[in-house]
């Protein structure tokens, strides 16, 4: 095992998903169409994972929820070692940042 | 000939469901699991000897980057606190770079990429308790400039890291109709004695393209495959994965019968 080998395999990897998460440039070779394909299947999931673990929000969002998480994944991939709980709690803060939530803190009286 | 071991998988949402099917084996997400605090439910399966394999998806062995040593112990203690007997991850990578994509994503199958899979391979395998099995995965890109074929890729692997093999045939399945393997030259090019068991899933297809939800009920085609493949080698065992819009007992005992009736 030669060290250019893993050096040329993580240049053409890290290409492959900077493509499918972040929208970098289609890398040679590839079809656009199962590329396509790809991408929204991994953002479907990222979503459906999240509806999973704040249905609440999803509840709050109603018809907007697809479309609003779907802009937020856009501009934030998940980072390395992050996780649905880590993903689920950057939307929150992007949809307050954004003022798609109102904070709905109990009220006395 | 015995015939084939049928396990499901086992998730905390279907755990009761999962005890009354009496699966032969059962396999568990193991990033999931802390190995100080196993499930009463899989103490309980432990107890009335049903055998526990522990599945992981974030080992990325296919990956450039260097090998989480972490994930891999993780997967070894998880592995002897259920006391397996065999583990498995994917012939697959997960991230690179700064991003996670969240998923399996496939591998070139270039000499580059197989040598980087035996090297993390054979380094898991070092730290791990029991043997290792991988598995195929469902593509839906495909890498230009492919050195190997499928078949040649996984049998070449298994050579070089004497690892086992989970065949996936809803993946087989998606790959036919996706990219288009050809299933019967990837059976009968692949080592089917290195076979550890099978995976069945559930699937759909949208607007021309199958996914591989295990979300959905198995399709037909695919119990079509594992008829197939039973009828070319002799299958240790077979395991229905569900993970999502879990259906009721019925519903899952009946695709537990499927697959033992595609068995026969």
């Amino acid at each position: 095992m030669r060290r250019d080998q893993r050096q040329r395999l993580a240049a053409q990897q890290a290409e492959l998903v900077a493509a499918l998460v972040r929208g970098g440039e289609e890398p040679a070779g590839f079809d656009g169409e199962q590329l396509r394909v790809q991408r929204e299947m991994l953002v479907g999931k990222r979503r459906r994972l999240v509806e999973r673990l704040r249905p609440d929000l999803a509840e709050r969002l109603g018809d907007r929820f697809r479309g609003l998480f779907d802009s937020y994944a856009a501009e934030h991939p998940r980072p390395r070692g992050s996780g649905v709980r880590d993903d689920a709690g950057a939307f929150t803060r992007w949809l307050r940042h954004h003022g798609h939530l109102r904070r709905r803190w109990f009220r006395r009286g | 000939m015995r015939p084939p071991r049928v396990g499901i998988g086992w998730r905390p949402e279907i755990d009761l469901s999962v005890e009354r099917l009496r699966p032969d084996f059962v396999e568990i997400p193991a990033e999931d699991v802390d190995p100080r605090r196993i499930p009463e439910s899989l103490r309980l399966l432990r107890g009335s000897g049903t055998p526990v394999l522990p599945h992981a998806v974030s080992l990325s062995l296919g990956g450039a980057e260097p090998l989480r040593l972490d994930r891999v112990r993780h997967l070894a203690e998880v592995a002897e606190a259920v006391e397996a007997p065999l583990v498995s991850d994917h012939v697959a990578y997960t991230g690179a770079g700064r991003w996670d994509a969240g998923h399996l994503l496939p591998l070139p199958r270039t000499r580059d990429a197989l040598d980087v899979l035996v090297e993390n391979v054979l380094v898991a395998q070092e730290a791990l308790p029991v043997p290792l099995a991988l598995e195929n995965i469902a593509a839906l890109v495909e890498w230009p400039g492919a050195e190997l074929g499928e078949a040649e890729f996984l049998a070449r692997l298994v050579e070089r890291t004497g690892c086992r093999l989970i065949l996936d045939v809803a993946n087989l399945h998606g790959n036919a109709h996706n990219p288009g393997t050809d299933p019967q030259e990837f059976l009968a090019a692949l080592p089917l004695e290195r076979i550890a068991y099978v995976h069945v899933g559930g699937g759909i297809v949208r607007d021309g393209v199958y996914y591989d939800t295990h979300a959905h009920p198995v399709v037909p085609e695919v119990l079509e495959l594992l008829a197939d493949l039973n009828s070319r080698t002799e299958l240790p065992g077979v395991l229905l994965e569900r993970d999502d819009r879990f259906p009721a007992d019925a519903e899952l005992a009946a695709e537990l019968a499927a697959i033992r009736e595609a068995l026969r």
